[in-house]
């Protein structure tokens, strides 16, 4: 047992630290955004996806065959919490779900196209899963996909897209064999974003960014962008979906909002006396920083199960979830708590306590125990999966 | 970053595990609660015999020299079984405070005995209307020539009927000073005060108890720094002992809701159910890992001034938690006597109140962190 990165670990911890550092860069680089830092939705951002990637940190994970350097995952754990923790953008969708999709099914042609794009960041990907009839019955997708001469012609509508209006490529199921069982009846395809028959709606949200609703019309897809075989989009999703629950959720900005309360609860007063001696504020502090330690213990057994080989760490990555998103809305609720009626001093100000940095939050972290496979599928995946209980729905 | 064991640790776990399903059913459990003595011989001399006792104990005093992430992999199967023994008092409260501070004569005299059963050392710490903290130690010695005399009341002292010596945490002119004292010795009273654990406790009064100037250990004043450090490290191990008992709690659980059907369907069958068990099983699982970085941490020799309370306060939670869902899952049954549930949810609150409380933990992060 050791708690500890590898020495060659921790020095690649400490170089990319040290590089985020000397690139710091408050346009691309920004707490505030909580969420949705790890999106490359603008040009500076872009820019500095490409910087990371002339680096050579896209796709160390994946094998040499495919410019990757087959290296272990632990080092794009290790990446990704460096990123999030100084809110830059992160190694997303296009290394992980994607590109990893891509390497273990997708056919040659779709290979050569889009895993170069992906090393060098110069795509942007939006995935699309949740329909207006699938939300958390994933599997229920409507979105049809009909066989034309030469490809597909996709019709319906997809919900909930986060990426879809500033992405290049949309990875999109859809239902091929309405015939056959729900699970077994989806495909996955790779749709261009700049098809003049896709129409994206943005949906404001109480956050800080938008996400959207995309609507397909006679959207033709030539055959050789169906991503692996037609009828296991389903398994092909399922899989992909036990990564993107660990990079969609680092511990990095959970750790950076308990720092950051804990220094103003320092050096705050109320009625002249500080605050920090206030039994309820010491108490909540307490139970902060130890629920994180748990997160911690959380993502420690996820990465060790991930590192260990065999199958895939899904229950493991379920608790984490699970735990983390939870945990990621009570730091916020306790800090507003903590700052009293000042808490609700809306974000942006300068009166507000830290900037509002936590009634943003607060908003901002509302969705987490949502999206990305809500805390009530994670709790069924463990009850299953791990405990051995019947099928409950 | 790896949770791998080592040959060593899983065989600390095999060991324990196997001897435990042999020697400690629960049964036997059962049959020690409220018993005056508490602890079953043969179940003891077991636990000697495979150096269990003797495990964190350095070699050069008979015992097995293994450190505290060993002690954790023992202390989840103690949990799991509810084994009814003195270990934790005597091998490792007691043994630490003799190995941090105690004089030759006494490591000589005592760890040996302790690490192959034959004596039984418990501290004598809490007392009446007074709190875990330095203040909570009231109980005077008074310099009399070459020693001490003693006097006031303890109170919540387990296993003190079986005690051969105990180790009394008294105020002095310096501070808190630590005795070894004869519960024999003239002067020294005690009465079994029955507990929700069922753990055999006692009061004991003590009136113008002598004691000489040899049976202090450590220097004049420096009793309650050893006795903090030592808790430090030590409820790691307690926290590992909750997380042995809400695990088997939570997996008897499930086996039950497995099996019992109403509305023509499993229990586990039920989501407002199921799901109960999930967050069950998702704090137990963090909360191994955490005990297990505590634990990790102290081998290493790094401090657990923060990690230690961590692991105790959210692992007795944990294991709380764990018992109260686990009996809405049994329902009506939980609450009898016949059933074993009731015996997981009395030792979950129990331990929860004992070897620092929520309060005092929650105090002590909050002061690592904040101040």
């Amino acid at each position: 047992m050791d708690f500890d990165f590898l020495p060659e670990e921790q020095k690649f911890a400490d170089e990319v630290d040290a590089w985020l550092v000397e690139n710091h860069d408050p346009e691309v680089m920004d707490h505030h955004r909580e969420n949705f830092t790890q999106l490359s939705d603008t040009p500076e951002r872009r820019a500095f996806m490409k910087k990371l990637a002339a680096k050579g940190w896209l796709g160390m994970s994946w094998p040499k065959e495919f410019g990757g350097q087959e290296i272990e995952g632990v080092y794009e754990y290790i990446l990704n919490e460096a990123l999030s923790k100084h809110a830059s953008p992160q190694i997303g969708k296009g290394v992980g779900i994607i590109g990893k999709t891509l390497i273990r099914h997708g056919n040659d042609f779709l290979k050569q196209k889009f895993l170069p794009m992906v090393l060098d960041a110069d795509v942007e990907f939006a995935v699309g899963y949740s329909e207006p009839e699938a939300g958390s019955d994933a599997a229920n997708m409507q979105l049809k996909a009909e066989k034309v001469d030469g490809g597909w012609l996709l019709n319906g509508q997809k919900m909930w897209t986060t990426s879809a209006h500033f992405a290049d490529w949309y990875w999109v199921g859809a239902r091929t064999d309405p015939d056959k069982k729900k699970h077994d009846g989806l495909s996955l395809f790779l749709v261009n974003m700049d098809n003049p028959n896709l129409e994206v709606q943005s949906l404001p949200t109480i956050g800080k960014d938008t996400t959207n609703q995309v609507f397909f019309d006679d959207v033709f897809v030539p055959d050789e962008y169906l991503v692996g075989q037609r009828g296991k989009g389903f398994q092909m999703i399922s899989e992909a979906l036990d990564l993107e629950r660990f990079t969609m959720f680092t511990l990095s900005p959970i750790a950076n909002r308990s720092e950051v309360l804990v220094d103003w609860v320092k050096q705050a007063t109320r009625d002249d006396e500080p605050l920090k001696n206030d039994t309820n504020v010491r108490r909540t502090i307490a139970h902060i920083v130890t629920d994180t330690a748990v997160a911690k213990a959380l993502s420690t057994r996820f990465v060790c199960a991930a590192k260990s080989g065999g199958k895939p760490p899904t229950i493991q990555s379920s608790q984490y979830k699970l735990f983390t998103t939870s945990l990621s809305q009570r730091v916020c609720k306790d800090a507003l708590d903590i700052q009293g009626h000042e808490g609700a001093i809306m974000e942006g100000q300068d009166d507000a306590p830290l900037r509002g940095r936590f009634e943003g939050a607060y908003r901002a972290t509302m969705n987490e125990t949502v999206g990305g496979g809500s805390s009530e599928i994670q709790k069924n995946i463990i009850a299953r999966r791990h405990l051995g209980l019947p099928k409950n729905f | 970053m790896d949770l791998d064991l080592s040959e060593e640790q899983q065989m600390v776990i095999d060991m324990t595990k196997a001897m435990l399903e042999e020697h400690c059913p629960t049964q036997l459990v059962r049959d020690m609660e409220d018993d005056p003595k508490g602890v079953p011989d043969a179940l003891w001399k077991q636990m000697s015999e495979l150096g269990l006792n003797g495990l964190l104990i350095p070699e050069s005093y008979g015992g097995g020299g293994l450190g505290t992430l060993e002690g954790a992999f023992l202390y989840e199967e103690l949990g799991r079984a509810m084994a009814p023994v003195p270990h934790f008092v005597s091998c490792v409260m007691s043994a630490k405070l003799l190995l941090a501070a105690g004089s030759d004569d006494q490591k000589k005299a005592w760890l040996p005995k302790i690490a192959d059963g034959s004596a039984i050392l418990t501290p004598a710490w809490l007392e009446p209307s007074r709190g875990f903290g330095e203040k909570g130690v009231s109980l005077e010695a008074k310099a009399d020539g070459d020693g001490f005399t003693l006097s006031g009341r303890k109170r919540s002292v387990p296993y003190a009927s079986v005690a051969d010596r105990l180790i009394v945490l008294a105020r002095t002119d310096a501070g808190i000073d630590l005795f070894l004292v004869d519960p024999n010795a003239s002067g020294v009273q005690m009465k079994q005060l029955l507990s929700q654990g069922r753990e055999p406790q006692y009061q004991i009064d003590f009136e113008g108890v002598s004691v000489s100037a040899t049976d202090r250990i450590g220097a004049a004043g420096t009793g309650w720094a050893t006795f903090n450090e030592v808790m430090l490290e030590g409820i790691i191990l307690l926290a590992a002992q909750a997380v042995g008992g809400a695990d088997r709690c939570l997996k008897e659980t499930v086996d039950y809701a497995n099996e019992r059907v109403q509305f023509d369907k499993p229990l586990g069958a039920f989501q407002a159910l199921a799901h109960y068990m999930a967050d069950a099983s998702t704090s137990i699982d963090g909360g191994r890992v955490l005990v297990h970085e505590a634990a990790w941490n102290a081998s290493e020799g790094r401090s657990v001034a923060r990690f230690g309370p961590m692991a105790k306060l959210f692992c007795c939670e944990a294991y709380r938690e764990t018992t109260r869902v686990c009996a809405q899952i049994w329902g009506g049954v939980a609450f009898t006597i016949e059933y074993d549930q009731q015996m997981f949810f009395r030792r979950a609150k129990q331990l929860q109140l004992s070897w620092w409380d929520t309060p005092y933990l929650e105090e002590l992060i909050a002061a690592d962190v904040l101040d």
